[in-house]
C-alpha cells in the first residue's frame, strides 16, 4: 500500500505539466505511434475480451498507461532526445512483455541502465520504469494476459489521452490498490521493494532532469521556446552597461555626467578621488573634488559649471551652518530646562 | 596663494595647440603670476592679421579669481581702453568662474575682438565712433592693427631702425629692447618713460 501509495503520488503531480506538452506534441507522436496503433487496437480488443471479467485489471493497466503516459510525455521534454527516448520506453516495453513481473526488477534495472546511457533520457526511462512497477503490481495476479496487455499501452494511452478528465480520478480511485492488496507473494514483495526503490529512483531522477531542462536555456532558434520567455541576451546586456556607469544608480543626467566624469577636477586639476567622483554638488552635473568645492563656498558660492548658486542643495556648508545653529537652539532649551 | 599646479598645466595644454588655436601664454618672468597671452586677429575684422599681445596677472585668489588681463598690444576697440588696453569683458569680472583657463578668457577676448559691445564701452571714443562712423572706426582699427599689432613679425634691426628713426639713440633701443624680450611697444613704452 505504501508503496503503491507512493508509486501513485508522483503522478498526478508530475501530469499536469506534461500534459500540455502532450496535446502539442501530439502529433510528433501520433505520427510515430500509428505504425503499431493497429496492431495494437486488435490485441487490446482480443485482450478485453478476454479480461472482462476482471475490471481491477484494466484499471491497473489504465493506471500503468497512465505512468506510461506520463513518462513518454516527460521525454517529450527533452526535444533533442525525443525520439531516442520514445524508442527506449519501447525497449523496455518488450523487456516487460518478454519477461514476467517476477523479472520485473531487472527489467527495472534495465530501464535504469537505459537511463543511465542516455543522460538527457532521464526522464523518459525513469518514468517508464515506475509505468513498469505500476503494471507489475497490477498484473502480477494474471500473468499470461499481462503480455498482451502491456502491448496495449500505447493503445491505451491513445485512448485515455483523448478523455484525459476521465481518465484522472479513475486512477486514483480505489480500484488502483486491490491488485496491490491481492498480490502478496514474495516476487511481489520484491517487486514492492524494488518499486520504492525505484519510484524514489524516478523520483529523484524527474527532479534531476527537470532541473537540468530547466537550467538548460531555451534555444533562441528553438521552435517551441515559450514566446514570454524574455531575452536574456538583452536582458543581461542593459543592466550590466547601466551598472557599469551608473555606480550608485543615479538618475539620467547624473548618468551622463558620469559617463562624462573627469578624471581630475577641472578647477584645481587634481586627480579626483572615489568620494570626489562620486560627489554630486549641482544638478547641472558639474563635477568638482571637495577642497574646490569647499574652497567656492567660501567665496561666492556659485557653481562654476552653471553660475547658480550653490545653496539650492544642502551639502556641506548649510549641513554645517544648520549644525551650528541647532546645536545653538538646543543650548538655549537645555538652560531654559534646567530653569524651569 | 595661486595654484601654480593648475597654472603649469594650463600652460603646457595651452601650448599643445598653438599651431590650431593661435593662443599662446608663457610666463614674462620667472614667476608664473605674470604671463603674456598672445592672440591672432580674427579673420573677417579690422584685426585681422595682428597679433595681439595681453599682459595677464595671476591674483592669489586665481583660478578663484578672475585672471587680470590688459592688452599691451594697442587695439583701437570699443571694449578697450586705447589708452590703457583694460578690456570690458564680463566672463574677466563678475561671470567669472573658476572652470575657464587662461585659454578660454583668451579665446573670449579673441571673440570680443570679432564682435564689439559699442552698447558696454570700456572707450567712449571709440564706442562713439563704432557707432556713428563705422567706417572710419574701421580704417582706424585697421590702421592700429598695422601699426601696432604687427610689428612684432619685424626682425630686431627693422625694430631697432624704427625706433631710431623715432628719435631714440641706438645703444638704448637695443637695450631696452633686451630687457622687454624684443616687443617693440613695450621698448617704445619703455623708452618714452625714460
Amino acid at each position: 500500500m505504501i508503496s503503491d501509495s507512493i508509486a501513485n503520488a508522483p503522478v498526478p503531480a508530475a501530469a499536469p505539466n506534461p500534459k500540455d506538452f502532450a496535446k502539442k506534441k501530439r502529433t510528433n507522436r501520433s505520427a510515430k505511434l500509428k505504425q503499431c496503433k493497429l496492431d495494437a487496437r486488435r490485441e487490446q480488443w482480443l485482450s478485453q475480451v478476454k479480461n472482462k471479467g476482471s475490471k481491477d485489471e484494466s484499471n491497473g493497466f489504465r493506471d500503468s498507461s497512465m505512468h506510461e503516459r506520463d513518462g513518454s510525455d516527460r521525454s517529450l521534454e527533452n526535444l533533442e532526445m525525443r525520439q531516442r527516448g520514445e524508442e527506449n520506453d519501447g525497449s523496455i516495453h518488450h523487456d516487460s512483455d518478454l519477461e514476467s513481473p517476477s523479472n520485473s526488477p531487472t527489467s527495472n534495472a534495465s530501464s535504469v541502465l537505459g537511463g543511465n546511457h542516455s543522460g538527457t533520457n532521464y526522464t523518459g526511462s525513469s518514468s517508464s520504469s515506475s509505468s513498469s512497477v505500476g503494471c507489475c503490481s497490477g498484473c502480477i495476479t494474471e500473468e499470461e494476459e499481462d503480455d498482451g496487455c502491456l502491448d496495449d499501452w500505447e493503445a491505451v494511452a491513445d485512448a485515455l489521452a483523448a478523455d484525459d478528465k476521465q481518465q484522472n480520478p479513475s486512477s486514483d480511485s480505489s480500484p488502483d490498490h486491490e491488485p496491490v492488496a491481492r498480490s502478496d507473494s514474495l516476487p511481489e514483495l520484491t517487486n514492492r521493494v524494488d518499486s520504492v526503490v525505484q519510484v524514489s529512483k524516478p523520483e529523484c531522477a524527474v527532479m534531476v532532469p527537470r532541473a537540468q531542462v530547466n537550467g538548460q536555456a531555451w534555444r533562441p532558434d528553438d521552435a517551441f521556446r515559450p514566446q514570454s520567455l524574455p531575452n536574456l541576451s538583452k536582458q543581461y546586456s542593459f543592466p550590466m552597461n547601466s551598472d557599469r556607469h551608473y555606480g550608485r544608480g543615479a538618475v539620467s543626467w547624473a548618468h551622463k555626467s558620469v559617463i562624462s566624469a573627469p578624471s581630475s577636477c577641472p578647477i584645481c586639476y587634481e586627480d579626483l578621488d572615489i568620494t570626489d567622483s562620486s560627489f554630486l554638488p549641482c544638478l547641472c552635473g558639474f563635477r568638482l573634488c571637495l577642497f574646490c568645492h569647499k574652497r567656492i563656498l567660501e567665496d561666492d558660492g556659485r557653481c562654476p559649471g552653471c553660475r547658480k548658486p550653490y545653496d539650492l542643495e544642502p551639502v556641506e556648508g548649510e549641513a554645517s551652518l544648520n549644525g551650528g545653529s541647532l546645536t545653538f537652539r538646543l543650548a538655549r532649551s537645555c538652560s531654559m530646562i534646567t530653569r524651569s | 596663494m595661486v595654484d601654480f599646479a593648475r597654472v603649469q598645466k594650463e600652460l603646457q595644454e595651452c601650448n599643445r595647440d598653438v599651431e590650431v588655436s593661435g593662443i599662446k601664454v608663457s610666463p614674462k618672468a620667472d614667476k608664473l603670476t605674470h604671463l603674456i597671452g598672445t592672440i591672432p586677429g580674427p579673420l573677417g575684422t579690422p584685426y585681422e592679421g595682428g597679433t595681439f599681445e595681453i599682459d595677464i596677472q595671476l591674483p592669489d585668489g586665481y583660478p578663484f579669481e578672475p585672471p587680470r588681463m590688459q592688452f599691451s598690444t594697442k587695439v583701437w576697440h570699443p571694449n578697450i581702453s586705447s589708452q590703457s588696453g583694460a578690456i570690458c569683458l564680463d566672463i574677466l569680472k563678475d561671470q567669472w568662474s573658476p572652470a575657464l583657463t587662461l585659454k578660454t578668457a583668451l579665446l573670449s577676448v579673441q571673440a570680443l575682438l570679432s564682435a564689439p559691445q559699442p552698447d558696454d564701452p570700456q572707450d567712449a571714443v571709440v564706442a562713439q565712433q563704432y557707432l556713428r562712423e563705422y567706417q572710419t572706426f574701421v580704417s582706424t582699427a585697421r590702421y592700429w592693427t598695422e601699426a601696432f599689432a604687427k610689428t612684432s613679425s619685424l626682425g630686431v634691426e627693422e625694430k631697432v631702425q624704427k625706433l631710431v628713426e623715432m628719435g631714440f639713440p641706438e645703444a638704448l633701443v637695443r637695450s631696452t629692447l633686451e630687457v622687454v624680450g624684443g616687443d617693440e611697444n613695450l621698448a617704445l613704452e619703455k623708452l618714452c618713460t625714460v
